[in-house]
């Protein structure tokens, strides 16, 4: 019987096989495309040059720190783009938190789609600090955060909440905002 | 040789991987850095599309508990844990007994639900059930919970007749440093956990813990223990790797060993582990594919009934392509085997006492969208054989749609089935002739066809969900008589059809940003009658112990300074063909957050009596005490 069992675990290999040799020709054939989290990292790290954040008593030195809240969907990359950058004196960091409580110094907030259901509460926790938030999570800019990226037929577009970022005293450029789609949650 | 199968399925796995390690990831980078915003925002991106279920939970009753839910609700274990999910119905019926189900047919082998666990498929063969006792999760560990009460057999698979419970655990980045926790009180007499993630190089992130529990015996109706107390170890290990950006391994495995007491014939002995590979590439922006191969063992003794030895042997395959602009295919394979052996008692027995059985299944299903994507329509069957039944087809339509910005109205006909257990046909009692009950050779797949209707909104602070269905079964599992008039011995067969429906509402609102209160309740009705020619009398009676409604609130209160505080109430009907009174029953966790490092909390559990019964007969029923913990975690 254990042979038996034994046979029929070697049989399925085949068809593992074959599964894999399908999936790698279409390895070859990839053209001028990037990783959406790659892409998403860039446009984090770019953010940084057109956000005001409003004066605070900290050393110039200071690290300029991104957060990511929730499951990391960057892996490495995250790390990667930032590694050796600098905004002014300030070099970049990434930081990773699993709840909100947990978010000291933080610049620039990833929220991940891990934490969709509790996309209120983050933002209630957060209260008016001068943290940017970012997220790709469903509806992000209406509920409350600062700037969505929204997946639009393979390419990345901005939704940007602009009462969400002036109650935290933010200024974002206009450079950024004119490529933006501009969300008000104002008299809600 | 199953390590050489193994190590083969690993090296093809990696060797697959290769031209893709190739690639530098910090070059990509600096390149995307050269670019203009208005660049990157017209490069094409490759997105790792979402897991083919996304819209079979769009168009379902699904209800996702979130490790905040866990954390707040003061769960110490699984079972309570799935409490917080108001389309279960939740029983305790000893220290490590639980009757959990959806829609119904609830007992201790409740077979109408899938329950998976990071990606392993945990019902017991045996009779496709879950033994909840050896079923233990570090439940900081826990990412989220998705439950889903209705069929979801096209994707997920067999036995999700009425449910499904997808437990799936946090990427080892998640758990980062370290964390400690303990406490312990009345019922809960001890539990502690110790956790520690780390990365390995740039692109590996890691993580190990141990965690235990001694649980109290619960009561017998003369308010005496039972002398069920409950002691368990468990330990494991996940590692997460990011091959290249396109593509991801995880490795993972488990160990537990624990031991319940009983009144007679020494303690029950419960042990196992498992190890898991899984492994997932985006092959283009339309395309990915994912592998997971896993091997779960359980060892169980039951001393004076049965023991059991069990292997498991798992291999699942998922490709999803997009296809022109309005096609979203999933498809996908799996090959199941197991090796079981029985221990016969004088008790019972299963005949024959060791069995190999193979499951093969394969699946599609079309998400097509239409009407400007305000409109999804997904098809898809999956396709099945086992050594019991032979070839069954499970097919199901869904449909939602998004009638403006705050609503989605859903459909969905589904077809499910019970495929056939080792209980259905190998079963035997006493464990010698002359036999009282014997396993039914010709017992076939039990059958529903599952009619659901669903609305669901959300605006703000307010989000309702309402779902109603009409459920058809054929084919139940009845006793018949062998030799009619007389009353033994029984056989085990198909003879008995039923129906069921009611409806589930839930409702989650927010008044302030710092209070939240969800409600939920469901009304719930079954009728099972046997056929034309069945000499079955129990109606149902042996598998059907559900109440007809039930009733749960909870409030989770941010306080100033730290303090978080969370209530739950549950108000459970009376179940009737089992004695069981209606009750209800109060939780409470006050929390204080006395440092970012450090979290203190009091849970009170069954506050309102001192005693109470939620499932079995009197004769063998089993009383649940009130019961109080303190627990302390630090994070570092």
């Amino acid at each position: 019987m254990a042979l038996l069992s034994r046979l029929a675990l070697l049989r399925v290999v085949p068809s593992l096989v074959a599964v894999l040799l399908v999936g790698g020709p279409a390895l070859a054939s990839q053209s001028a495309e990037a990783p959406e989290y790659q892409v998403k990292a860039v446009f984090l790290f770019n953010f940084a040059q057109f956000v005001d954040w409003p004066p605070v008593a900290r050393p110039d030195s200071a690290p300029l720190v991104i957060g990511v809240l929730g499951g990391d969907p960057f892996g490495r990359v995250l790390d990667a783009t930032v590694r050796g950058e600098h905004l002014g004196a300030r070099p970049f960091a990434v930081l990773r938190f699993a709840r909100v409580e947990d978010i000291g110094a933080c610049d620039i907030l990833f929220i991940s789609q891990s934490e969709g259901s509790r996309v209120e509460a983050i933002l209630a926790g957060l209260g008016n600090r001068a943290i940017l938030t970012v997220s790709d999570i469903n509806g992000f800019a209406t509920r409350g955060g600062m700037i969505h990226f929204v997946t639009d037929k393979h390419r990345i577009r901005l939704k940007i909440n602009v009462d969400a970022a002036r109650a935290a005293r933010l200024t974002i450029s206009s450079k950024l905002l004119r490529l933006a789609e501009i969300v008000s949650t104002q008299g809600r | 040789m199953v390590v050489t199968a193994l190590s083969l399925v690993l090296s093809l796995v990696f060797s697959a991987m290769l031209p893709v390690c190739a690639q530098q990831p910090d070059s990509a980078a600096q390149a995307l850095k050269a670019m203009s915003i208005e660049q990157l925002m017209n490069l094409e991106v490759i997105s790792v599309l979402g897991r083919p279920e996304r819209l079979a939970q769009a168009a379902s009753a699904i209800q996702v508990i979130t490790q905040e839910d866990i954390r707040r609700s003061g769960a110490s274990s699984l079972p309570e844990a799935l409490r917080v999910a108001t389309n279960l119905q939740v029983a305790q019926v000893d220290s490590r007994q639980w009757a959990i189900s959806a829609r119904g047919f609830n007992s201790t082998t409740a077979n109408k639900l899938l329950v998976l666990i990071a990606g392993r498929t945990v019902y017991t063969p045996l009779f496709s059930g879950v033994f909840w006792d050896a079923q233990h999760v570090a439940l900081e560990d826990v990412d989220r919970i998705e439950v889903i009460s209705g069929p979801g057999a096209t994707l997920w698979g067999a036995n999700a007749v009425n449910g499904v419970i997808n437990v799936i655990t946090k990427d080892a980045g998640a758990s980062a440093g370290l964390l400690v926790s303990g406490g312990g009180g009345t019922e809960l007499r001890g539990a502690g956990t110790a956790r520690y993630g780390g990365a390995l190089g740039s692109s590996a992130r890691y993580r190990i813990y141990g965690t235990g529990f001694a649980r109290d015996p619960t009561a017998l109706s003369s308010g005496q223990d039972a002398p069920d107390d409950w002691h368990l170890g468990q330990g494991g290990v996940r590692l997460d790797w990011d091959v290249s950006t396109a593509s991801r391994v995880t490795l993972q495995g488990d160990l537990y060993d624990g031991r319940i007491g009983q009144a007679t014939a020494g303690d029950i002995a419960v042990s196992g582990g498992n190890v898991m590979a899984k492994w997932s590439r985006t092959i283009s922006a339309t395309s990915n594919l994912a592998a997971q191969l896993y091997y779960d063992r359980t060892h169980r003794i039951i001393p004076g009934t049965f023991g059991e030895d069990l292997d498991i042997y798992d291999l699942d395959v998922r490709h999803r392509t997009r296809l022109g602009t309005r096609h979203d295919v999933a498809w996908g394979a799996g090959y199941r085997l197991i090796n079981d052996w029985v221990t016969n008692t004088a008790a019972l027995a299963f005949l024959p006492a060791h069995v190999a059985r193979q499951w093969f299944t394969g699946f599609v299903q079309d998400e097509i969208s239409v009407a400007a994507d305000r409109v999804h329509i997904a098809l898809g069957t999956k396709l099945e054989h086992n050594d019991y039944s032979g070839f069954e087809i499970q097919p199901s339509a869904r449909i939602d749609w998004t009638t403006g910005p705050s609503g989605t109205l859903w459909a969905a006909l589904s077809r499910a089935l019970r495929t056939p257990s080792r209980i259905d046909r190998e079963l035997f009692a006493p464990g010698q002739p002359p036999y009282f009950l014997a396993g039914g050779p010709d017992f076939l797949s039990e059958k529903a066809l599952v009619y659901e209707l669903g609305y669901r909104y959300q605006q703000g602070g307010v989000s309702l969900a309402v779902a109603t269905f009409y459920s058809r079964y054929h084919g139940l599992r009845s006793l018949e008589q062998a030799n009619p008039p007389a009353a033994a011995p029984l056989v085990i067969a198909n003879g008995q059809d039923g129906e069921s429906y009611g409806a589930e509402v839930a409702a989650d609102y927010r008044p302030t940003g710092r209070w939240r209160l969800r409600a939920g309740y469901t009304e719930l009705r079954i009728h099972v009658w046997p056929n034309p020619g069945s000499t079955d009398t129990t109606r149902g009676a042996t598998e059907n112990r559900t109440p007809d409604r039930q009733f749960l609130l909870r409030s989770s209160l941010d306080l100033p300074a730290g303090l978080r505080f969370d209530t739950g109430l549950r108000a459970i009907g009376a179940i009737a063909n089992q004695q069981v009174p209606a009750y209800t029953e109060l939780s409470a966790k006050l929390t204080w957050q006395a440092a970012a490092h450090l979290g203190l909390s009091v849970v009170g559990q069954n506050l309102l009596h001192r005693r109470h019964a939620e499932f079995a007969a009197p004769a063998t029923r089993r009383e649940i005490e009130r019961g109080v913990y303190g627990r302390v975690e630090w994070r570092f």
